[in-house]
């Protein structure tokens, strides 16, 4: 578990604050819709992408079928480039690793490339706690690390901060600079930022980025960047680490070509993101720059659990964010509602496993099931199916609220039995049919509040569809 | 037992199937692995080839001059900097390709990137007409820090350096023997849209990204 308690257990209060919060409706309508269209023509420009996708989800799946081979072939890769890889049962472990290498490193700072991992681990918290100053670099996180708060998406952790609330921090955070300064445009914001973290990236010790893969074929970690900050992060300090998840295995440079492929598509619509850096060991003998140390610190945190569970196939993520881009859900409540690190639909699966469905058994319940995750996930993950398992187990551990049980009970008695079925839904069509009258639109409804405060309840039109059809039927038998 | 072996037994516990798994690994990584489908755009050849290199490259806001042999990249260097207000001078890294050159009135400097460095220089041994991008390799010759620190990064690709798609350009890499710490993949100058989801040129890399393509 993450060393900051999660709050998915109040999912739905969360929910409440998020659709009354002011600032973050303003900030996700101006989101939303830009990675969809991205995403929809950069997929649609390569004819050949489907059948990637296919070829993504079955290398994916060989990997998980021999992920204990190929990690240790990756170990080995890493060892003889003069790097060294550590293994993470718990998330406790990972920040006790980290905290050590730090230490011999004599760290007072950390500089941080954008990693989920760190944040799943709790890793700036228990840094801070031991007098280490973490400096998020990617510039959303470091917004965000300075309004004391987490990432609201995997690959745009500040998607939630509306551009004028950046000034507003920015004058608050950065008091060495004059007051009177302008800013007025997203260009001197920027230009801020950067010179005050190009200062940092030459005081840090330690460097720690996350990784979109590690190549056992040759030990290399992986990832994938447009600001470069990964990159200044691993190159100017003595030690980088690098935080991964097992999963995150390909085997060869052509199996990661392949996710190239449909990571940045898939994400932000870009062919290519700018930064693509494979790295391996420390700094050569001749090398006058990079680490001299090079550490990997590998993540387990329930992931082994789920190896050979209908939850299998969530291992397949390489964490694009495409299906929070397009989920109805996430877009109107964001990402902090769903209450720890990973939102959306590939968080409301990912949670429970993580964390337990105690903890995150409500986020299943945060969909439509539209199945748009599963139409443009990379990986082909089937999202949907695997909210409906959560569902079930949720339901089987007495976990749902009783109001839903009782209703779900209820209503199972009568699918159970057709002919009851057909009869009251019939009479309540007719019923409501009447009641609805000529407007045809209910405005209140009695235990539909959650619906008619919001909007009007349409009414039904007195006939249910299997009365219809069959009155089609009898009408086509008589010609 | 450690971490490690816990690990790697509960995976271990739930992978077995009886098959021989190691064989599929081994055979994996030695190359063999089914028929893997690959876009079109990354099978240009030739002149077409160079071609779709450099509308790609310009695409993803890079700027792109291409120069009939290595000896007028002083001059198309020089020229640039003067368009960009730049001063006459750049920062590089120990590449032979580069040494013999006569640089003018340009002022040199070797080594690793600086706090502040207004243009840096690096040659890039391949470069994939695909998606438009840079593969440099760190080391003595090109310092990986002058990729990322330049304000303005130039970079030199030979239009014999390009292949068309990533299985090449590994290809060439696995044959060339070079073990570099960092293979660094650039596709245009740095961007952020963090602030207010409006993309940004120049977030903590360069600010712009120009290519000589030597014909």
């Amino acid at each position: 578990m993450s060393a900051e308690e999660p709050t998915s257990r109040r999912f739905k209060e969360n929910v409440r604050e998020a659709m009354a919060d002011q600032s973050l409706q303003k900030a996700l309508r101006a989101a939303g819709g830009g990675f969809v269209a991205k995403r929809s023509a950069a997929a649609g420009a390569v004819p050949e992408f489907e059948a990637i996708r296919d070829a993504g989800r079955d290398l994916k799946n060989h990997v998980l079928g021999h992920l204990d081979l190929y990690l240790a072939e990756y170990e080995g890769k890493v060892t003889a480039a003069g790097g060294h890889v550590h293994w993470a049962e718990t998330a406790e472990d990972m920040r006790r690793i980290v905290l050590d290498i730090c230490r011999k490193a004599g760290a007072r700072t950390v500089n941080k490339g954008k990693t989920m991992i760190s944040e799943e681990a709790g890793i700036n918290g228990f840094l801070e706690d031991n007098g280490i100053t973490p400096v998020e670099t990617d510039l959303g996180e470091y917004i965000i690390q300075l309004r004391h708060e987490h990432p609201s998406h995997i690959i745009a952790p500040a998607i939630h901060v509306p551009a004028e609330e950046v000034e507003t921090l920015f004058r608050e955070k950065h008091t060495h600079l004059p007051a009177d300064r302008n800013l007025d445009d997203l260009s001197t914001l920027l230009s801020e930022a950067r010179t005050i973290l190009r200062k940092k990236y030459f005081e840090a010790e330690v460097g720690i980025t996350g990784a979109n893969m590690l190549i056992a074929e040759t030990g290399q970690s992986v990832i994938v960047t447009n600001e470069g900050n990964g990159d200044l992060s691993q190159s100017l300090p003595k030690v980088h680490i690098v935080l991964a998840s097992l999963e995150k295995i390909v085997p060869t440079l052509e199996d990661a070509a392949t996710v190239l492929r449909l990571l940045a598509r898939s994400a932000t619509g870009q062919e290519m993101s700018v930064y693509t850096t494979f790295s391996s060991g420390p700094r050569r003998a001749e090398d006058p720059d990079g680490p001299e140390e090079y550490h990997v610190v590998l993540l387990d945190n329930g992931r082994t659990e789920m190896v050979g569970t209908e939850f299998q196939e969530m291992l397949r993520c390489i964490r694009c964010g495409a299906c929070m881009n397009h989920c109805p859900v996430y877009q109107a409540v964001g990402g902090h509602a769903y209450g720890w690190v990973y939102p959306g639909p590939m968080g409301a699966v990912l949670t429970p496993s993580l964390i337990g469905v105690e903890e995150g058994g409500l986020l299943p319940n945060a969909s439509t099931f539209c199945g748009r995750c599963e139409a443009v996930c990379p990986m082909r993950i089937p999202l949907p199916k695997m909210m409906r398992h959560w569902r079930e187990r949720e339901f089987e551990r007495n976990l749902a609220p009783k109001a839903a049980r009782y209703g779900i009970r209820l209503w199972a008695f009568f699918a159970e039995r057709p002919a009851l079925y057909r009869l009251a839904t019939r009479a309540a069509m007719f019923v409501l049919g009447k009641l609805g009258g000529k407007r045809g639109r209910f405005a209140k409804l009695p235990l539909a509040g959650g619906w008619t405060d919001h909007r009007d309840f349409p009414a039904p039109e007195g006939e249910t569809f299997m009365a219809a059809w069959a009155k089609a039927e009898k009408t086509k038998a008589a010609r | 037992m450690s971490a490690r072996d816990r690990i790697l037994g509960r995976l271990a516990a739930r992978l077995q199937t009886g098959e021989d798994r190691a064989a599929a690994v081994s055979a994996r990584l030695a190359g063999r692995r089914p028929e893997t489908p690959r876009p079109s755009q990354s099978r240009t050849e030739g002149a077409a080839m160079v071609d779709q290199f450099c509308a790609k490259a310009k695409a993803a806001d890079a700027t792109v001059t291409r120069i009939a042999s290595l000896d007028e990249l002083p001059s198309a260097l020089a020229a640039e900097l003067r368009n960009r207000n730049l001063g006459p001078s750049i920062r590089i890294g120990a590449d032979p390709a580069l040494s013999g050159l006569d640089w003018a009135g340009i002022e040199v400097s070797h080594g690793t990137g600086r706090i502040e460095e207004p243009a840096t220089l690096s040659v890039a041994p391949y470069a994939l007409a695909e998606t438009g991008t840079l593969a440099f390799r760190s080391g003595p010759d090109n310092p990986v820090t002058l990729t990322f620190l330049g304000e303005t990064h130039f970079a030199v690709v030979r239009a014999a350096d390009i292949r068309p798609g990533f299985e090449e350009l590994f290809a060439a890499h696995r044959a060339s023997g070079a073990d570099p710490r960092t293979l660094n993949f650039v596709t245009g100058p740095s961007r952020s849209a963090d602030i207010g989801q409006k993309l940004q040129l120049g977030a903590h890399g360069p600010v712009a990204l120009h290519i000589f393509v030597v014909d």
